[in-house]
């Protein structure tokens, strides 16, 4: 019930309300005056790190290293705007100023109002608001206080009075990747890499305008992603499967298009021309028409013609492939609740797999088009237990170069899916 | 889905064997020892707290290279809410490897020493450890740690450990309010 109301207060949020964005506003690259993201943004995908401040320390020098977790766009300016997952994005409140959240521009519409909201929303109820007002009577509104916290000058931690509510928000987090309800606006993109959660990962890096000639660009697609069962049709869990201990087997293909890179060749045709002669030199030409004595010595110049098109398929190779599954936390439950009921003694055998590299491998490789792919298989994956699991597909790129020059930083993308394991239950029949 | 023929005879027998467990178990859950226990409810639960805590924190730092990471987290998700299992299980990859590479072989002695935090539904333990030999990174054989308790319909279940800033939150109330603290971090 507790993680059901979580998440429609999230899902709440995830509908930008009003985009306020005025014309010189930086935002207004960012949406469209109907609301939607403007579609000259380029995706970077989703970028993961382990800051220290998603980091929780154990005992003897141990820590447990969270991901931090944000989906990326860059407007045509270079501006980079962030959504955080909605667990990166409540450790970041939490942390302002190590995460780089105070020095971003803002976040969408109102400031720090959708945040507050955020806030309130996630956290509210695990406050102590009686000691809060005991010790702070300053507050006189929650918002004032969360408003305080974002600003680095209020610490929360001291007056949370529950602390189960966290894990709760990263298990949402992690089950359902498109719950991010805030943008935040970064100027000055690639200047400004330090400052930006997920540093320049992806960033498209325009190399210097020409003079002439169109400033180059890129486009890039998002790669396609696929992670599935193959085979068999129906796992069984190994447990029943007593003769064969099938498994399942579980493929990955990772296709990406190549990367755009359109750029313009300034094209220059020489010309004879009579210019001014210059102390020393002796005339051979007039500069004026019409007339008969020199005043100028012959030359050539080069003039600018026009402008060549080049359009580049930069390939974006894999360099590097993760395939995991894990029990979503629903079957945990019932095999925990329901199926130990009927069959005493029901426990998980195995939760989380390793997929490839582990049980599998991957290879891959690029075309003369500059289209990358990669595949790969883990083979008889010995589930065990039944219900719902997470596949989950993680690719880093190796970014692309053009002559030497970086044109994208690597990216790193995803995918979820999910596969069914079953079991075979005993009914009773007339 | 299987379908498997039951006859008549079996199912006599499986609904008396029914009869009898619910018996025998309403017969223990109304023993007097249980009624003697059940008096004191905030004590009783947290003991049974603790004891989560005590049994997660055991199973945390029983460390054993050769036996795979999954049978380890295994272990603790065993005794964890589900949210805490993945928790851990998500950020365990580094701890592993280091632990792989060093080939640790551990085991801890660990004993609850105060609540200090009780929301009903939640409780916060402060935990001394003791290992047989130091972890990867530390030399210490002694440390403490704060963990979460969640009450779940299957019992309380270890969450998570607290962060630093919980932690420092907790013991500066604690200083406050004139509540005898032991010193110790984590």
């Amino acid at each position: 019930m507790k993680r059901l109301l979580l998440f429609l207060v999230l899902i709440t949020l995830l509908v930008p309300s009003a985009v306020q964005a005025q014309e010189n506003d930086p935002w207004s690259e960012v949406f469209q005056p109907d609301g939607n993201l403007n579609p000259n943004l380029i995706d970077l995908g989703v970028t993961t790190d382990h800051p220290d401040w998603m980091s929780i320390d154990l005992p003897f020098g141990q820590s447990i290293d969270l991901d931090a977790n944000y989906h990326r766009y860059q407007t045509p300016s270079g501006n980079i705007v962030v959504l955080p997952s909605a667990s990166t994005l409540f450790f970041m409140a939490m942390n302002p100023q190590e995460s780089g959240l105070n020095s971003s521009y803002g976040s969408l519409g109102n400031g720090y109002g959708s945040l507050i909201s955020f806030l309130g929303l996630v956290a509210g109820n695990n406050l102590d608001w009686s000691r809060v007002q005991a010790d702070h009577p300053e507050y006189t509104s929650p918002d004032q206080f969360w408003s305080a916290v974002l600003n680095g000058k209020q610490d929360a931690w001291t007056y949370f009075s529950g602390w189960g509510f966290i894990t709760t928000l990263l298990q949402m987090t992690w089950n359902d990747a498109a719950l991010r309800s805030t943008y935040l606006l970064y100027l000055n993109g690639s200047q400004n890499c330090a400052s930006i959660p997920g540093g320049c990962s992806g960033m498209v890096t325009p190399p210097p305008p020409q003079r002439e000639c169109p400033d180059p660009s890129v486009t890039m697609q998002q790669p396609v992603l696929i992670i599935q069962k193959i085979a068999p049709n129906n796992p069984l869990v190994i447990g029943q499967d007593f003769e064969n201990r099938r498994g399942a087997d579980i493929q990955v293909a990772v296709t990406i298009p190549p990367v755009i890179f359109t750029w313009y060749e300034p094209i220059y045709e020489e010309r004879d021309i009579c210019r001014a002669a210059k102390a020393g030199e002796t005339p051979n030409c007039n500069t004026r028409t019409g007339s008969n004595v020199n005043d100028g010595v012959s030359d050539t110049e080069r003039v600018f013609m026009g402008c060549r098109t080049h359009v580049e398929h930069l390939p974006d190779a894999v360099a590097s492939l993760q395939a995991t599954a894990a029990l979503d936390a629903a079957s945990q439950d019932w095999i925990r609740s329901q199926l130990g009921q009927s069959h005493y003694g029901a426990y998980i055998h195995q939760a989380n797999f390793a997929l490839i590299p582990g049980l599998g491998s991957w290879t891959g490789g690029c075309d003369g088009g500059g289209t990358c792919m990669a595949t790969g298989q883990a083979l008889r994956v010995p589930f065990a237990d039944p219900g719902t699991f997470n596949l989950r597909l993680d690719v880093v790129t190796t970014g692309t170069r053009f002559r030497g020059i970086p044109i994208t930083q690597p990216r790193r993308v995803g995918i979820d899916e999910t596969m069914q394991v079953y079991l075979t239950l005993p009914a009773l029949v007339q | 889905m299987k379908e498997i023929p039951v006859s008549k005879r079996n199912i006599i027998i499986a609904i008396i064997l029914a009869v009898i467990i619910a018996v025998g178990i309403l017969v223990i859950e109304n023993w007097p020892f249980r009624n003697a226990q059940g008096s004191t409810p905030s004590t009783s639960k947290d003991s049974l707290a603790s004891a989560a805590a005590v049994s997660a924190i055991e199973k945390v730092f029983q460390v054993d290279y050769r036996e795979g990471k999954e049978a380890w987290l295994k272990r603790i998700c065993e005794v964890s809410t589900p949210a805490g299992c993945q928790l851990f299980s998500s950020g365990a990859d580094r701890m592993w490897e280091k632990y792989v590479e060093a080939q640790s072989v551990v085991t801890a002695v660990v004993q609850a020493t105060e609540k200090v935090a009780d929301n009903r539904i939640e409780q916060v333990w402060r935990i001394s450890i003791t290992l047989s030999s130091p972890l990867p990174g530390s030399n210490k054989t002694q440390d403490t740690a704060y963990v979460v308790l969640v009450e779940t319909d299957s019992g309380w279940k270890f969450d998570r450990f607290l962060m630093d800033a919980e932690i420092n939150a907790i013991l500066a109330r604690q200083k406050i309010t004139d509540t005898p603290a032991e010193e110790g971090k984590r």
